[in-house]
């Protein structure tokens, strides 16, 4: 039989794609709509809310303590941070004291939930690559970290540790030496994953060059943590408004050269080695006490105002816009994340390039759904 | 770079890669055989809610005093508070805890005076009707029957007010009858204010 259209020209026209909300590379339930000429995207519209639980809405009607488990809920890839956010902000509200045991226990979880955080990532990200490997070490390594979360807070993903006004729970005496066997082992595993991935040739092709973002354009749209940093701007809240006890820990800033996935990724590679300088000397800093939680009135009322605090989350930016009017629920509680505005770079950076990149743009942004919609 | 530069770069990556998963061919597997394999729950692992009794007598350590009650941040928790009227003993009449919404934040454990209620290591309850996930007083008792734990002989300081301090002077002297008559007449303060 004759075909139809033989002998004329094929027609041609931009078509609609969705991609997600269930494709397997949008870590979550993302849906973009995708404008495509051929092999090439020309329009795309992150759509985003299917995950929205109204945990905004849930902390008006709940005290602080109790909201500190939904907090965990927010980033369920770092829970910690997310928990340390919310309880520095009540802390700055109430002008509450810690005590320096409990800000150190806090500063080791938090590093050790970012290196957590960051292996998800870089096993997520080659996966969707095509490399299978890096993904079975990362969770190998992670398993261990969250061992060393079980022991010391019970749970292995949704901690609830970090409180207002301290921490739930001592360390226990064993995890010490652990963390310190953990920190030295997973040194040498940094060098594993760069020399599976980092100049692999085909990991380079996919990534080199591949979705650059614009210092200027990552400024206006928010952009924070090591998406901005892979832009070569030293931007992180531990060095430019340090909380906690960040200033009396020596570490650096990494920072990327072009802005492109390869950069992100190197970033968070030396993010793991910097992370590791932090708990150490975490550990060897760590002042013995008793008291690992300030004490705080059974029915906890902090003054009415309004405070804005911000922390260095995993992703960026974690900011919480607290108001209260005296009471002991909170009368508003707004949640700044850094995923939010991080995937609004995605439109931009993917304009003229094919799908297959888009999974490599994705991947390198780090962008959790859960916290984009809270 | 010319071709033969790259060519020859991205082969010694490649093998060099090749040699990282090599090393870890002849290694020992980390993966454990769940059904067959099991691991230790550590101690403060927070599974399963289960309510603790009296190792000497028996009795549920609770005294329905609905502090975890109010305190629950999902409401999975709900006690019904009846008083003896002879022995003028309080003790929960029903305490059903829904495992279809616990979040298991370990709550409800902190909060508790009375070391009745506690998470453990418990963690296999799948069941395949979803009524069942509501476990009422019978059956968390019964599973807290083996559980361990250590009598607390304060509340921690820091959540301790000075309310509390005061009144826990006074029935101090009734406590060393029996545990839940000296703590029955104790009121906790936040019970009052929520």
């Amino acid at each position: 039989m004759e075909s139809a259209t033989y002998g004329k020209k094929l027609r041609e026209e931009e078509f609609l794609i969705n991609m997600g909300p269930q494709h397997p590379s949008t870590h979550g339930v993302l849906r973009l709509v995708l404008k495509m000429e051929g092999e090439f995207i020309r329009e795309l519209t992150p759509h985003v809310g299917y995950l929205h639980r109204s945990i905004e809405k849930i902390a008006e009607n709940r005290t602080y303590n109790q909201f500190m488990p939904f907090t965990d809920r927010i980033d369920y890839c770092a829970s910690m941070p997310s928990n340390l956010a919310f309880a520095v902000a009540v802390e700055k509200l109430a002008e509450m004291e810690v005590p320096e045991r409990a800000e150190y226990l806090r500063v080791i979880m938090v590093e050790l939930n970012r290196i957590a955080s960051h292996l998800i990532w870089l096993g997520t990200m080659s996966l969707d690559l095509g490399a299978v490997t890096p993904f079975l070490y990362a969770f190998r390594e992670r398993e261990w970290i969250l061992d060393l979360f079980e022991m010391t807070c019970g749970q292995r993903l949704t901690y609830h540790y970090i409180r207002v006004g301290g921490v739930s729970r001592d360390i226990p005496p064993e995890f010490e030496k652990s963390c310190r066997a953990f920190i030295k082992s997973f040194r040498k595993k940094v060098d594993d994953y760069e020399a599976i991935l980092t100049e692999n040739p085909i990991f380079l092709s996919r990534t080199k060059g591949i979705g650059i973002l614009p210092l200027d354009l990552a400024k206006d749209l928010g952009a924070s943590g090591p998406t901005i940093r892979g832009s070569n701007y030293e931007w992180d809240i531990r060095k430019v408004e340090p909380y906690s006890v960040y200033n009396k820990f020596d570490f650096k800033i990494p920072t990327g050269k072009n802005g492109d996935v390869w950069d992100r990724y190197m970033v968070r590679i030396e993010e793991f080695r910097q992370s590791c300088n932090i708990v150490e000397q975490a550990l060897d800093g760590l002042p013995e006490s008793d008291t690992i939680r300030a004490k705080m009135k059974a029915v906890f009322r902090p003054p009415a105002g309004e405070v804005f605090s911000r922390i260095e989350a995993p992703r960026g930016e974690m900011g919480y816009y607290i108001v209260s009017a005296g009471d002991k629920k909170p009368y508003r509680v707004k949640i700044r994340t850094a995923s939010y505005n991080n995937l609004q770079c995605l439109g931009p950076i993917s304009i003229g390039l094919k799908i297959a990149d888009l999974v490599a743009i994705f991947g390198s942004l780090d962008v959790i759904l859960p916290e984009v919609d809270r | 770079m010319g071709i033969a530069t790259a060519t020859i770069k991205g082969f010694w990556n490649l093998i060099l890669g090749l040699f990282t998963t090599g090393k870890y061919l002849p290694r020992k597997s980390v993966t454990l055989q769940y059904p067959d394999e099991r691991w230790n729950m550590p101690e403060r692992s927070r599974g399963v809610v289960v309510l603790l009794s009296d190792p000497q007598t028996g009795e549920l350590n609770c005294n329905a005093c609905q502090v975890c009650m109010k305190q629950c941040p999902v409401h999975a928790i709900n006690v019904d508070q009846i008083k003896d009227p002879e022995t003028k003993k309080r003790y929960p009449g029903n305490f059903t805890i829904d495992n279809t919404i616990c979040c298991f934040c370990g709550i409800c454990e902190e909060v508790c005076n009375f070391d009745a209620i506690k998470l453990t290591g418990k963690y296999e309850f799948s069941v395949f009707n979803k009524e069942e996930l509501i476990y009422n007083k019978e059956k968390l008792q019964e599973l807290g029957r083996d559980v361990k734990y250590t009598p607390r002989k304060k509340k921690k300081a820091s959540d301790e007010d000075e309310k509390t301090e005061k009144k826990e002077a006074k029935p101090a002297e009734e406590k060393s009858e029996t545990k839940t008559a000296g703590e029955k007449t104790e009121s906790n303060p936040e019970e009052k204010d929520s």
